[in-house]
């Protein structure tokens, strides 16, 4: 694989903008071409998203025609693989957006068997790399491209080690590896199972098959044998890599902005579309708040150059467009309270897992805290709960210099962070970026599949919301109910509510909500009503997420398993929507904000804060399954450590021969059989 | 044009903007191209940063893919067009402007607005003339006879939304003129 870093000034290389030419100059050289000579496929979250958006973008100013494809995980990436190489002849450029770091590319059972003239190129923010990936080189790893944000630069001394480890036999094993040898670890080959693993164990949770390089390298390199220490150092060195756990790079979204500034061709919408794959990066804990106020600069100059600067007022909330035609985006102090000002004041904060985290709110105790801070800034409950655009003027241009008085007494020391925001005229008020983001996400993993109650605007006059609404429809209501009575006569009904009656049913549905979705997403960037609309549901989202983690909370259903917080989730009016993975991914990270500060652990007698990783399962009655996610969880907020689940599931997985494919590309998520669901939680806490 | 019959009264406004579309209008390129034949004539070539002229369409469809900036034509800017609109609030007659000033103006509106200086007024400006224009032409349609109806300076817009009307209207006042009905007090 040829690795292209970012353009530097200091040195001339090849960068973004040459890959960009490449597939230009490929696509207008080729005799036969076609919309399907140009294949991106995207991994589905807001990031991706971005990205492809705008890689649409640039390829529609130069005329080429592609195909967008979007795909959940490794199932349906094995699957369009397939596809492509039986349909699309004309193929003659691939692109894996947020996705395919971490496999085996050149392997027959990825891409390797694409035809040769397809040139790959991968742009994936997940950290690690494989190694197998990165240094394969051959005529075969030389068709890949992988566009990295720099930081492969300091993994580049591990070619050696990789390259000794991958083809020189282990100096004291006298045995060949014969046939095709296990892995447990999710990338590089370890030589190390050659002398664990006798058995060729077929279960479905190996990730690669590694052929058997051919006798004869081995027998070059017979004559300089390498000393065991020095192996077993390699070795050393290339666990590390992958043990220490999974981490996010640059975002995706940033690295086309990159490539749109390189060409030059960057405007508002590119700018936007970048921010957007940013905060989502922020706000899904990918990233921790240093990393994102870094990358957040760059963006701030650039809105400072492409953005005519409103005029000075000290009203730091005065979220106005200039006028009618104002599209630009202005950078902003925002604060951490989820949807504010779509929201009343008192259910952004009561929702956004900071300030849950911070006060305690799934207590009666932490919701009269709340109060009383609310109380302290002059607010009273129903003055609170009132919805954002009806607050009180000097209330809403108060409120920042009012929390700075306050807040600190309850702890809340850090409840603002530095964004951006979008003008739509005078269309609607300003969207801000985080806002935008809860929306796309919420629209890619609920807008259809789930049946969720929405809120009615203007029937609360200021209260509590006691749960009388409307079901939330996507847009385009006509075209959908066409599609669904076309559907149901095939199939039983399915209603959204996702009850099908049919396994098989079941599967085709599956793969098809996912995949409208994300079309709606996709359709929801380019119209702001459409993400207006997204917000609401997002509010019901988020209200799910909170009375599940609350009940889970006052159940005292956590369980502390060898230094693992366990919680399984069996019942509950939410559970169906905690099978979507991204749902059951919030409401880990939610738990983790929320346990961060509370629930300290005992040991030996005294209280210590620890930062204990956190195991959510999730129950799937019709599928008879949990799905299971780990994440890792840091002592402060806004601190991100490195997960090290995915390693830990695998080697579970494959240590109790679980039959099991992981679904998801990212592999600290899975599911699994109710009946094993035990015995794995065993072997994760213990490993 | 696609309309049935009964919808054909006129020319409509797209099809004028298309008609207008073909006016050469002046770019800053921001590619290169060589000089290419295309069905109405040969334009280009295009080498930045010189201006070139090309035709309208052409130079919305550069701009759409960020390829060039276009330049406003002399007439499309503030003090042209306020100058314009003094005079048609203080005169009996129409103003002279462009034939196709309404057309060519939205479109660049449209797709180019950030290289125009101050399009908000522009926009409030045409407008202005638009409403002007208007009730003038209105004023001289009761003039009308059946053989001549003279508005001098009307442009390709405004003669094509009265067109239906004082064509059918010609038609009748002829026929009337050349049968008089007689005076029943006679």
């Amino acid at each position: 694989m040829v690795w292209i870093l970012p353009p530097s000034d200091t040195e001339e290389r090849d960068s973004y903008g040459a890959m960009y030419q490449r597939i230009l100059s490929t696509h207008r050289r080729a005799s036969l071409v076609s919309a399907s000579s140009v294949v991106m496929l995207v991994a589905t979250n807001v990031d991706a998203l971005c990205a492809s958006r705008m890689l649409v973008t640039l390829f529609k100013h130069d005329d080429i025609g592609y195909t967008l494809i979007p795909v959940s995980g490794r199932i349906k990436f094995a699957e369009v693989i397939r596809k492509l190489r039986e349909s699309h002849v004309d193929l003659h450029s691939l692109l894996l957006i947020d996705m395919g770091g971490n496999y085996d590319l050149p392997l027959d059972e990825y891409l390797g068997v694409l035809n040769p003239k397809v040139t790959i190129h991968v742009i994936d923010s997940a950290r690690p790399y494989s190694l197998f990936n990165l240094f394969m080189g051959g005529e075969n790893g030389d068709r890949f491209f992988l566009w990295d944000d720099g930081g492969v630069e300091s993994i580049l001394d591990l070619k050696e080690a990789w390259e000794i480890t991958e083809y020189e036999p282990e100096p004291d094993s006298d045995k060949d590896s014969d046939g095709n040898t296990d892995e447990e670890d999710e990338e590089a080959a370890d030589m190390e199972n050659l002398s664990e693993d006798d058995e060729d164990a077929e279960d479905g949770s190996k990730k690669r098959r590694r052929k058997e390089e051919s006798g004869a390298r081995k027998r070059q390199r017979k004559g300089d044998r390498i000393s065991d220490e020095d192996w077993e150092a390699h070795q050393d060195r290339i666990e590390k890599h992958y043990n220490t756990g999974a981490y996010y790079g640059r975002s995706v979204a940033c690295i086309m902005y990159t490539l749109a500034v390189m060409l030059e061709r960057e405007d508002n919408e590119l700018l936007w579309l970048g921010i957007l794959g940013l905060t989502y990066q922020y706000i899904a804990s990918r990233i921790s708040a240093k990393t994102y106020e870094n990358e957040r600069e760059l963006f701030f100059d650039e809105v400072a150059r492409l953005n005519p600067q409103p005029q000075e007022n000290d009203n730091v909330h005065s979220f106005l467009s200039i006028n009618p035609d104002d599209i630009g985006i202005r950078a902003t102090t925002e604060l951490r309270f989820t949807l504010l000002r779509h929201w009343t004041l008192y259910d952004s904060m009561f929702n956004s897992g900071y300030v849950a985290g911070k006060l305690g709110l799934w207590r009666e105790k932490g919701k009269s805290r709340l109060s009383g801070l609310l109380a302290k800034m002059g607010l009273s409950i129903t003055q609170a709960q009132q919805s954002y655009s009806h607050m009180d003027m000097d209330l809403k241009k108060n409120l920042v210099s009012k929390l700075e008085e306050v807040a600190p007494e309850y702890g809340l020391t850090d409840y603002t962070y530095e964004s951006f925001m979008k003008c739509y005229g005078f269309h609607t008020q300003p969207l801000s970026a985080a806002d935008a983001v809860e929306g796309l996400d919420t629209l890619l993993e609920v807008a259809e599949g789930i049946r969720l109650e929405v809120e009615i605007e203007g029937t609360r006059n200021g209260g509590e919301w006691f749960g009388v609404g409307r079901i939330w429809q996507p847009d385009a209501q006509e075209k959908r109910q066409v599609a669904q009575v076309e559907v149901s006569k095939n199939s039983k009904a399915i209603d959204a509510v996702g009850m099908p009656e049919t396994q098989n049913n079941s599967e085709s549905k599956e793969f098809d909500w996912w995949e409208r979705n994300f079309w709606t997403a996709y359709d929801a960037i380019g119209s702001i009503q459409s993400l207006r609309r997204s917000l609401d549901l997002a509010m019901s989202v988020h209200r799910a997420i909170h009375r599940t983690g609350t009940a889970i909370i006052d159940r005292q259903d956590i369980k502390n398993m060898r230094n693992h917080r366990v919680i399984l989730l069996t019942q509950g009016p939410d559970i169906l929507l905690f099978s979507h993975y991204g749902m059951l991914r919030r409401l880990a990270l939610w738990l983790v904000d929320a346990l961060r500060d509370r629930m300290p652990v005992p040991e030996n007698g005294q209280v210590k804060r620890r930062a204990l990783p956190v195991i959510v399962a999730c129950l799937n009655e019709i599928k008879a399954s949990y799905i299971v996610i780990g994440v890792s969880a840091s002592l402060d907020f806004g601190n991100v450590h490195k997960n090290k689940f995915a390693m830990s599931f695998i080697k579970a997985v494959s240590d109790l021969n679980l039959d099991l494919e992981f679904s998801s590309f990212d592999c600290s998520i899975l599911e699994l059989d109710k009946n094993d669901l035990k015995i794995f939680l065993d072997k994760v806490c213990s490993i | 044009m696609a309309l049935p019959q009964s919808l054909r009264v006129s020319v409509t406004p797209p099809e004028l903007e298309l008609v207008a579309s073909q006016q050469l209008v002046e770019i800053v390129p921001l590619i290169a191209m060589e000089k290419t034949a295309f069905i109405s004539g040969a334009y280009g070539p295009l080498r930045p940063p010189n201006k070139a002229k090309v035709p309208l369409w052409m130079a919305v469809n550069l701009k759409l893919k960020k390829k060039c900036h276009i330049v406003a034509p002399e007439w499309l800017n503030v003090e042209f067009l306020q100058e314009r609109v003094n005079l048609e609030t203080t005169q009996p007659t129409f103003s002279h402007l462009p034939l196709r000033f309404a057309e060519i103006a939205k479109v660049i509106l449209d797709v180019a607005s950030n290289d125009l200086d101050n399009p908000d007024k522009i926009r409030s400006l045409l407008k202005d003339l638009r409403e002007a224009r208007q009730a003038k032409s209105r004023d001289g349609l009761k003039e009308l006879d059946h053989s001549e109806l003279s508005l001098p300076n009307l442009c390709s817009m405004e003669i094509n939304e009265i067109r239906p009307y004082f064509v059918q209207a010609m038609n009748v006042l002829t026929q009337l003129v050349r049968n008089p009905v007689p005076d029943p007090l006679r």
